[in-house]
């Protein structure tokens, strides 16, 4: 058994609400409530859960992290079930507001996001229901005047056997309260999971098959208005002048406002808005600074790299030396394009702005940033800012920026009363925060038989950070007062990598750690910013790369003359579990196999999220188009909480990231988005879609990512493909046959 | 205007240039039916007009009146109980985040009245036009398949039919 540490215990809080229900709620040092104090500057960081008993035997336990697709809604609540030994369908579930004990550990915000739900979960959640489950057993106990080692649990209710007795946990709620808060928290072990690691049911999908579940966009008040905004081409420019107050009293437009982002139209209806814009008609301001267009991001990220050798992440061996000796070389770049999430759900937010209180109702991936938002563009305070979270259609790292709840907040503060906001296709496309785009260079030294020497490698990107700070760091600090806000973005920076601020890693993780032996090694990072809005997408840093990664290191096992698959072998002597995925990839889609006439194999493997994935793809060209035929991916992600949902999250990686290397590419004409609609910005259909068969390692070791790591190694196995398809090498994204 | 949705004759005050799909969610507040592209590319408006697929978000209201509209909504039938294919949906984990799964379900409930035994390619074909960002695309293929391969379903259970009440409000 696994006994959390005493000390924990202190912290530990039982109450009984005024409806005569149980709560427990682990409150950690310096997680306060939001609304009442401040947080410690002990850099602890750790998340709390609440489960909820009522009176009449209902479980209600409510989830902090956003179910947006990714499963937190069945996974977390089945690990507050196990230890409840009740089925975790007997659960309602509600999502968390906004509050400090909410907080996701490894970053210090509300955040849903690098896919850690289950991992930073994985010991509270059950400590959640382990407490509650003793201090029911021993009210049991009391009721029934027998030993608790007597006693078992079904389903809600405690049972004696000996008697066939049995009473509801809702019965047992208020006297559970008054029980000692145990000293030990046992928790099961692997062998004596009822619902841990078994392919079960999503808790979700009957609310998504009837259409009843609600997103944020389903949010209907009496009395609302619907607004939508028009906001400037290129990012940066300011409204100069409009004939908005000539649209007044026509297609039900109620007022216009000027909001920091554009012009707002506020409607009776929704499509009336939308009517009443197409006849606004704004001067934009000349815009900041900023790349006009790709060729202009390209050639600032190449300046950038002469100039600056970068940061040093990585460094072992006498690189110089190895280069020096040796005059056989590789060397290669590669490229990533800006990329739109495309959520199916576009941006939208429903705001009420009253005197002394705000009411956010949403779909959003961290509500303490929702709320920073808010706090910014009204006079109400934090602690005053209520949100509502929803149902998520598609995050993908999107909701994770709150600038719709920023001007939903806004133009319910000068418009007065309850707006909804809902961005069309074209605007969400236009608007992102994208994919950052990014060059790799990298040079290796070879011996005489053309095997890895040295491995030289400079990644030329932004930091997120550098974006997302502004945003995120008055969340960090909610005591502070607002016009500190903006000094906090500095203070943020300042302070990444220290206990406050997470370190920046987005520009090259995945790259200081490449698993495979080089005898040296050196991975820098130059810094450049071509001023085109940037966030997280799907997979971060890892995205691009773990592309340029196993590209380069498919072009080395031919230059070494070994077969790619053979080649990664011989240099993962250091990695066993890379290795693992990457030998059981391909036994499953035996590698090497004689495939059909003009079918090709390819091949990659890559760490993300603490997660190994193997990806194996079987694609030929048809009609001068990359038709995908078949995905084998193995993963290893520790311990299992449910199979299914792993396997679901890989089928899911898998098409996202297709989509981005076969199509995916937003490009600028004069800082304007050309891109606008599925047309142009296409997603992979259900005719495309290869087939997917995927293997997960059984495993003992802790929980890590699966919403993320499925999609890092797809596009650099379709790239191996398509050299021995083309016999050429693919070395920017997207891949254009040409 | 009067319109008929879901077996229901509602009276209807937007304006008579709106899509259908802005009636059916704001003014009626059938929310199941969702808003994703507004330009008929990605299906998750996709209601029945007289049992066949249509996309709400390009279908003005003027062109609909005193014609048989359907939405999720009434998919499951008026005593709750799940049609096959949401039962199918719920068997092969089909849903992720699920914004876009009414419209699948409803461009899966076409083809399958039109068609009781679709091929690999009628599925594609049928279902080709509704976007699943999170991927859900073999699922929903198996979910269609096991359906339409189901021995215990007629072609009747699949027939899709709208409620027979027939009342105004």
């Amino acid at each position: 058994m696994n006994h959390i540490l005493t000390s924990r215990r202190n912290f530990l809080k039982t109450t009984l609400t005024a409806t005569g229900s149980l709560s427990i709620a682990i409150a950690l040092p310096g997680c306060q409530s939001l609304h009442k104090s401040k947080l410690q500057e002990n850099g602890n960081w750790d998340a709390n859960a609440w489960l909820e008993i009522t009176a009449d035997n209902r479980l209600i336990f409510t989830l902090d992290r956003v179910e947006m697709g990714q499963g937190t809604y069945t996974g977390l609540t089945t690990l507050v079930a196990e230890e409840l030994d009740t089925s975790p369908d007997e659960f309602e579930i509600v999502f968390a507001p906004a509050d400090t004990q909410y907080r996701n550990r490894d970053y210090g915000l509300q955040l849903t996001g690098g896919s850690n739900s289950l991992s930073t979960s994985w010991q509270v959640l059950r400590e959640t229901g382990a407490i509650a489950k003793i201090m029911l057993l021993n009210a049991a106990s009391d009721v029934f005047q027998v030993p608790v080692d007597k006693l078992t649990i079904d389903n809600k209710f405690v049972v004696h056997p000996d008697s066939s007795k049995r009473i509801s946990f809702g019965e047992l709620a208020s006297l559970a309260s008054k029980q000692a808060l145990p000293s030990d928290i046992p928790l099961k072990n692997k062998s004596d999971f009822k619902y841990i690691g078994k392919a079960s049911k999503r808790l979700d999908s009957q609310l998504k098959v009837t259409g009843n579940a609600v997103y944020g966009i389903d949010i209907e008040i009496q009395g609302t208005r619907y607004a939508v905004v028009s906001r400037a081409p290129a990012y940066g420019s300011k409204a100069n002048k409009h004939n908005g107050n000539t649209l007044i009293g026509i297609d039900g437009v109620e007022t216009v406002v000027e909001i920091q982002s554009g012009i707002a139209i506020v409607s009776t209806s929704y499509w009336q808005a939308r009517k009443a814009q197409k006849k606004l008609d704004v001067h934009w301001s000349e815009h900041p600074e900023m790349a006009n267009n790709l060729d202009e991001v390209f050639s600032i990220y190449r300046k950038a790299a002469e100039e600056d050798k970068g940061d040093v992440k990585r460094s072992e061996g006498d690189i110089e030396s190895v280069f020096e000796s040796t005059n056989k070389q590789l060397s290669a770049e590669y490229t990533t394009p800006f990329l739109a999430h495309a959520t199916m759900e576009p941006m939208n937010c429903t705001a009420h702005v009253q005197r002394n209180r705000v009411d956010i109702w949403t779909s959003t991936q961290a509500p303490d940033v929702a709320s920073v938002a808010v706090a910014k563009v009204t006079s109400i305070d934090l602690s005053d800012v209520h949100i509502h979270n929803q149902f998520i259609g598609g995050g993908f790292g999107r909701r994770l920026s709150q600038d719709f709840v920023a001007e939903a907040a806004e133009i319910s503060a000068k418009a007065g009363g309850i707006i909804k906001l809902v961005w069309s296709r074209e605007e969400d496309t236009q608007h992102d925060l994208y994919r950052p785009a990014t060059l790799h260079k990298i040079n290796a030294a070879l011996d005489e038989k053309g095997m890895p020497l040295a491995w030289d490698h400079q990644i030329v990107a932004p930091n997120i950070m550098d974006w997302y700070i502004w945003d995120a760091s008055p969340a960090m600090f909610p005591w502070s007062p607002k016009f500190m806000y903006s000094t906090l973005g500095k203070v943020g920076l300042l302070t990444a990598g220290t206990p406050v601020t997470p370190a920046d890693t987005s520009a090259y993780e995945g790259a200081d750690d490449i698993p495979y032996v080089f005898p040296a090694i050196e991975v820098r990072h130059t810094k450049a910013d071509a001023g085109i809005p940037i966030s997280y997408w799907r997979s971060v840093g890892h995205s691009h790369t773990a592309f340029a990664i196993e590209s380069m290191v498919s072009e080395l096992a031919e230059q070494a003359k070994v077969d790619e698959y053979e080649f990664r072998k011989q240099l993962l002597s250091n990695s066993p579990r890379t290795l693992g995925v990457l030998e059981k990839v391909a036994q499953i889609g035996r590698w090497g196999r004689k495939t059909g006439t003009n079918v090709h194999q390819g091949i990659a493997v890559h760490k993300s999220f603490g997660s190994y994935v193997a990806e194996m793809v079987e694609l030929k060209i048809e009609n001068g188009e990359i038709k995908l035929l078949k995905v084998f991916c193995v993963i290893d992600c520790g311990l299992v909480v449910n199979p299914d949902i792993v396997t679901m999250q890989m089928e899911s990686c898998i098409i996202f990231g297709a989509t981005a290397a076969l199509y995916g590419e937003i490009t600028l004409q004069d800082g304007k988005v050309q891109q606008s609609n599925f047309h142009d910005y296409p997603m992979m259909r259900m005719n495309q879609a290869p087939e997917i068969e995927v293997f997960i390692i059984d495993s003992d070791e802790s929980p890590t990512g699966v919403g993320e790591p499925g999609l890092p190694p797809l596009a650099p196995a379709i790239a191996s493909a398509l050299y021995k398809a083309t016999n050429k090498r693919f070395r920017d994204l997207p891949f254009k046959l040409g | 205007m009067k319109l008929n949705i879901n077996g229901v004759i509602k009276t209807i005050n937007s304006d008579a240039d709106t899509p259908l799909l802005w009636v059916i969610r704001d003014e009626l507040k059938l929310t199941g039916t969702k808003f994703g592209c507004g330009a008929g590319l990605c299906g998750a408006c996709t209601v029945h007009l007289n049992g066949v697929a249509i996309r709400s978000c390009i279908t003005p209201i003027s062109s609909v009146e005193g014609q048989s509209i359907a939405t999720i909504e009434s998919l499951s039938g008026s005593d709750s109980e799940l049609h096959p294919l949401q039962e199918s949906w719920i068997k092969f984990n089909v849903p992720q985040c699920g914004y876009c799964q009414s419209g699948q379900l409803m461009s899966a409930a076409s083809l399958l009245t039109q068609n009781p035994s679709p091929t690999d390619e009628d599925i594609d074909s049928a279902m080709s036009g509704n976007i699943c960002r999170c991927g859900t695309y073999p699922r929903i293929k198996a979910a269609i398949k096991a359906t339409a391969n189901s021995p215990s379903r007629t072609q009747s259970d699949l027939a899709y039919e709208l409620p027979v009440r027939q009342t105004t409000s």
